[in-house]
């Protein structure tokens, strides 16, 4: 397991808590172009490799940073400084279903979230009674959007988002979308994932979800990686510390 | 030359995302596609009747087509004006209409402002047809001067869509943008030749000479406006259907170009701050 899917290479983003922005034009012009802020750094020098073929969970409370790392991840968010290199091709599951139109048919949502996603129009196709059949609405495919439940909207969604097929995966806490059973259906692809040599990243706060499906994780606080290996090792210090902050 | 294949890679997601704009418009109307010749049409009637019945407006009669109606006269620059604003303003709030999905998903930004474009143009080119049959029932012999008309639209596309993603990104940042150029737009509109003939323009200019003791007169800083010149090549093509003026032309050209490099520039050297700024 030497090859590298991920590198995360000194990653620091910082955010900028205005105190008084500039968001009219008038302001701006007033104060000179000059808003008042100070700089929050919400991620300090963050590295770490993600080996090729592991699954990987980012682990930490509230506000440590794992979804800003995410995005980062995900090229939503670009670091100040540092770099993240891929080794592969990256999909980022952030959301399920962004980008449907509520009037049109599930089957030309297919096709337009597909694209968003970065798949071809040949993909898609080829791939397309895949994710119908996945996402188990069949039956209203060529319905408005607008008229699924919400639990088809996000099956569907997932489903074009899992079929992307990318060698890396990045997961944001989506998984519990569905019943049990799309629910046991995710989890099996999550496996299928796997067995193909692919990397998965993700986050969730469900740290008994993190044991079951990772190999490895990074633990952040407060912006800072504490520690990052071997899954079993590094949940238990989270979980370790957590209890430590209870008892005092 | 990277950015440019990235954009160029990504043109099956802006064919897809103009296409959900075009379906998404008018589902659930009666009427569906003839909706989008409503608002032309209101604004021919209202403009005829106050400034041509009321105000006595008379443009020349087309050389040498030879039409004289006031009514295709004005739809030979309010359709290219209407299209050039609507791209403007949908353009430019684009970005921010999209908001959940540019801070959820990676895709190249650009082609949110550029699906406008496409959207809006889709609309334009069924209302240029429209006037095309209208055209040819009045007797025009429009049919040599349709290319070039295509080209002169494809000029006034990169025009529009070179300013709507500099607003886009200004617009972002600013949320005072889109109604600044509420405003500009509606004065632009009577600062271009649509509803009255540039030769009221020229009658003033004269009357007033050169300004200030130099030789620079009214008209050549009214002519300094991109959109008068389209116009002018618009209704050299289809009302006069003659051969563009070449200056008019080359100058089209050479906004549309302009502005779309800088467009483009600027959009890029933006984009990757978009997600924070929404």
């Amino acid at each position: 397991m030497s090859e590298i899917a991920v590198r995360v290479d000194h990653v620091s983003k910082k955010f900028r808590l205005y105190h008084e922005r500039n968001q009219s034009l008038k302001s701006a012009i007033m104060r000179g172009r000059r808003s008042v802020h100070e700089d929050f750094w919400a991620l300090k020098d963050v590295n770490f490799e993600v080996p090729t073929g592991s699954t990987f969970g980012l682990i930490g409370s509230n506000g440590s940073g794992k979804s800003t790392l995410l995005k980062c991840l995900a090229k939503i968010y670009y670091p100040e400084k540092g770099s993240i290199s891929y080794n592969g091709k990256i999909a980022a599951l952030l959301e399920v279903g962004s980008g449907f139109h509520p009037e049109l048919s599930g089957r030309e949502n297919i096709f337009l979230n597909g694209s968003i996603l970065g798949m071809t129009k040949k993909e898609v196709t080829r791939k397309f009674d895949e994710i119908v059949d996945f996402s188990g609405v069949e039956q209203f495919i060529d319905q408005p959007v607008k008229n699924y439940s919400s639990g088809m909207y996000v099956r569907l969604g997932f489903s074009i988002a899992i079929n992307v097929n990318p060698d890396i995966l990045v997961v944001d806490e989506v998984l519990a979308v569905g019943d049990a059973e799309f629910q046991e259906k995710c989890s099996q692809k999550f496996v299928d994932f796997k067995k193909d040599g692919k990397t998965v990243i993700l986050v969730s706060h469900a740290m008994a979800a993190v044991r079951e499906m990772c190999d490895h994780a990074a633990w952040l606080s407060h912006g800072e990686l504490v520690a990052v290996g071997e899954a079993e090792p590094t949940i238990q210090a989270y979980l370790n510390s957590l209890n430590q902050g209870e008892g005092l | 030359m990277r950015y440019l294949k990235e954009v160029l890679d990504s043109r099956e997601l802006l064919a897809n995302l103009t296409l959900r704009e075009i379906r998404g418009q008018y589902k659930r109307t009666i009427f569906g596609q003839l909706w989008s010749l409503a608002n032309p049409l209101a604004s021919m009637l209202v403009y005829t009747i106050v400034f041509r019945f009321i105000l006595r407006v008379s443009p020349p009669a087309g050389d040498p087509s030879g039409l004289d109606i006031f009514a295709v006269w004005l739809l030979c620059g309010l359709l290219p004006w209407t299209f050039f604003a609507t791209v403007v303003t949908q353009g430019m709030g684009s970005v921010i209409a999209n908001a959940g999905l540019v801070q959820k998903v990676y895709f190249p930004r650009i082609v949110l402002p550029l699906s406008k474009v496409g959207s809006v143009g889709y609309n334009w080119l069924f209302e240029m047809g429209v006037l095309v049959v209208v055209l040819v029932l009045c007797g025009a012999f429009v049919w040599p001067w349709l290319l070039l008309t295509v080209v002169a639209m494809f000029l006034l596309a990169l025009f529009a869509g070179g300013l709507a993603l500099m607003l886009a990104v200004a617009n972002v940042h600013f949320r005072d943008t889109q109604y600044f150029v509420s405003i500009v737009l509606q004065i632009w509109m009577y600062l271009t030749p649509i509803i009255y003939p540039i030769s009221l323009v020229e009658d003033q200019s004269v009357a007033y000479g050169g300004l200030f003791g130099t030789s620079i007169t009214l008209l050549d800083i009214y002519r300094l406006n991109p959109l008068e010149r389209f116009v002018a090549v618009f209704r050299q093509l289809l009302y006069d259907n003659r051969w563009p003026d070449p200056t008019d032309l080359l100058l089209c050209a050479i906004w549309a170009l302009g502005a779309f490099v800088i467009g483009i520039a600027v959009f890029r050297r933006n984009e990757k701050k978009l997600a924070e700024a929404l």
